[in-house]
């Protein structure tokens, strides 16, 4: 008699959910994500400067220390938060950018694609080797460190990225600037890849809850200024090694 | 699973009631699986990440495929169902019939139960948007009223429309979670892989 299937069927299924479970939370500590990003560290590497070892899922985060990991950085392989950092790249499918620096426990964020989609996130790096930044528009970034790079997820205007991005130095990195234009605190954002493209977006009314983004005019990068609507907009860098932005 | 329309016919009233009593049980444990999933889901922080299945270029994109499978097969679900109920005109059931409905329910379920840890571990119960919020409280649903819907089809002597009715409730539970991520996710990025 066939009473008992539909109860097997259940059964299978939540044992393949615990399963699942299980080997979701034997993956999540190790410092290298064992978790779909690691599919992208291909991709992501092919991005950074020539010569990087992408970091294989297996490897553990410590022999090979990759070229593009910043001099002035304290270690290349982290086993939770560094201290000061500072990442950058595009998200996977290359539909937007995203930076990400560190200072002592504070970091700041920037996802951007050059138009509508953007925001400015924050969080406070918490051990456990994971961070969760949340921003305006219900933004939210969730940030696992690897070797020289961080992988996660970001949610930006009801829009998902995944991306794996690497260390940067300066030029690269991300910039900011405000300034009240017509009464309108307005805020811009650009992330400079290492490559020197830039891509930026600038909130029209920063200081509202839901602010709306446009294309922000280009970052000249040497002098750190850019022009808008008639109006010079003084960049700064956003760093996690000299602390300014935060 | 052994669902044959021919023995649930019309009962006598006084079977009939005490048919849908035995609704009770299944349905507060579906309840009770809907429940754990949505608190598990808001208290566990989420991850960002999970394990990995090989071969595609996101999370997102593993999910809205394996999505998108459950909800063919749940298409299948429904023909077949409407094929043994008699209700295509011109159509008898083959014998296989049966087999394809629980074969096919079978697949769709372990399709989906990866997407949902994947769900509730990596991301969690989330309301940011109308969308997020339905998707959430509608894949809590779909696995009680699966749940449901395995508890009461051993049992005999049921009301012949509740099979129908919980079968249809699963299905119409998968669809609005598929629309709600997968179909969202095909739009917004592309069918990709």
């Amino acid at each position: 008699m066939k009473r008992n299937t539909p109860l097997i069927t259940l059964l299978t299924g939540a044992a393949l959910g615990v399963v699942l479970l299980i080997a979701s939370m034997l993956s999540t500590p190790s410092k290298t994500p064992a978790g779909y990003t690691a599919t992208a560290s291909p991709t992501a590497a092919s991005v950074a400067p020539a010569t990087t070892a992408p970091a294989s899922t297996a490897a553990p985060p410590s022999a090979t220390a990759p070229s593009s990991a910043p001099p002035t950085s304290t270690a290349t392989a982290y086993a939770s938060a560094p201290a000061q950092a500072n990442y950058a790249g595009k998200v996977q499918g290359g539909g937007a950018s995203v930076a990400i620096s560190i200072h002592g426990s504070q970091a700041i964020a920037y996802v951007c694609n050059g138009s509508t989609v953007e925001a400015w996130l924050k969080g406070t790096t918490a051990s456990g080797g994971k961070l969760v930044m949340t921003g305006k528009n219900h933004a939210r970034l969730t940030v696992a460190y690897g070797s020289g790079q961080v992988t996660g997820d970001v949610v930006a205007h009801d829009t998902h990225y995944s991306f794996a991005v690497h260390a940067v130095n300066k030029p690269s990195g991300l910039y900011e600037a405000t300034a009240v234009v017509r009464g309108a605190t307005i805020k811009a954002g650009w992330i400079v890849l290492p490559d020197g493209t830039q891509v930026g977006s600038l909130e029209s009314d920063a200081n509202s809850s839901a602010p709306s983004a446009t294309a922000a005019p280009e970052l000249d990068v040497a002098t750190g200024t850019a022009v808008f609507d008639g109006v010079v907009l003084h960049a700064i860098p956003v760093s996690g090694f000299t602390g300014s932005g935060f | 699973m052994t669902a044959q329309p021919g023995m649930s016919a019309p009962l006598p009233p006084e079977r009939a009631a005490s048919g849908a009593a035995k609704l009770v049980v299944p349905s507060l444990i579906g309840a009770l699986v809907a429940l754990t999933l949505g608190i598990y889901g808001r208290l566990h922080s989420p991850t960002g990440i999970a394990i990995n299945i090989a071969g595609f270029s996101s999370p997102g994109s593993v999910k809205s495929w394996l999505a998108t499978g459950a909800t063919v097969l749940a298409l299948v679900q429904v023909a077949s169902a409407l094929v043994m109920y008699g209700k295509v005109p011109r159509v008898s059931a083959p014998s296989w019939i049966g087999g394809l409905h629980r074969w096919s329910g079978r697949f769709a379920f372990l399709l989906a139960v990866p997407v949902a840890i994947h769900c509730l571990y990596a991301l969690g119960f989330q309301h940011y948007s109308t969308r997020v919020l339905i998707h959430s409280v509608f894949g809590c649903l779909f696995f009680g009223a699966f749940t449901v819907k395995m508890l009461i089809l051993p049992k005999r002597g049921l009301p012949g429309w509740v099979l129908p009715v919980v079968g249809a409730l699963v299905f119409t539970a998968l669809v609005v979670i598929w629309f709600t991520s997968a179909y969202w996710f095909f739009s917004t990025f592309g069918i990709k892989r």
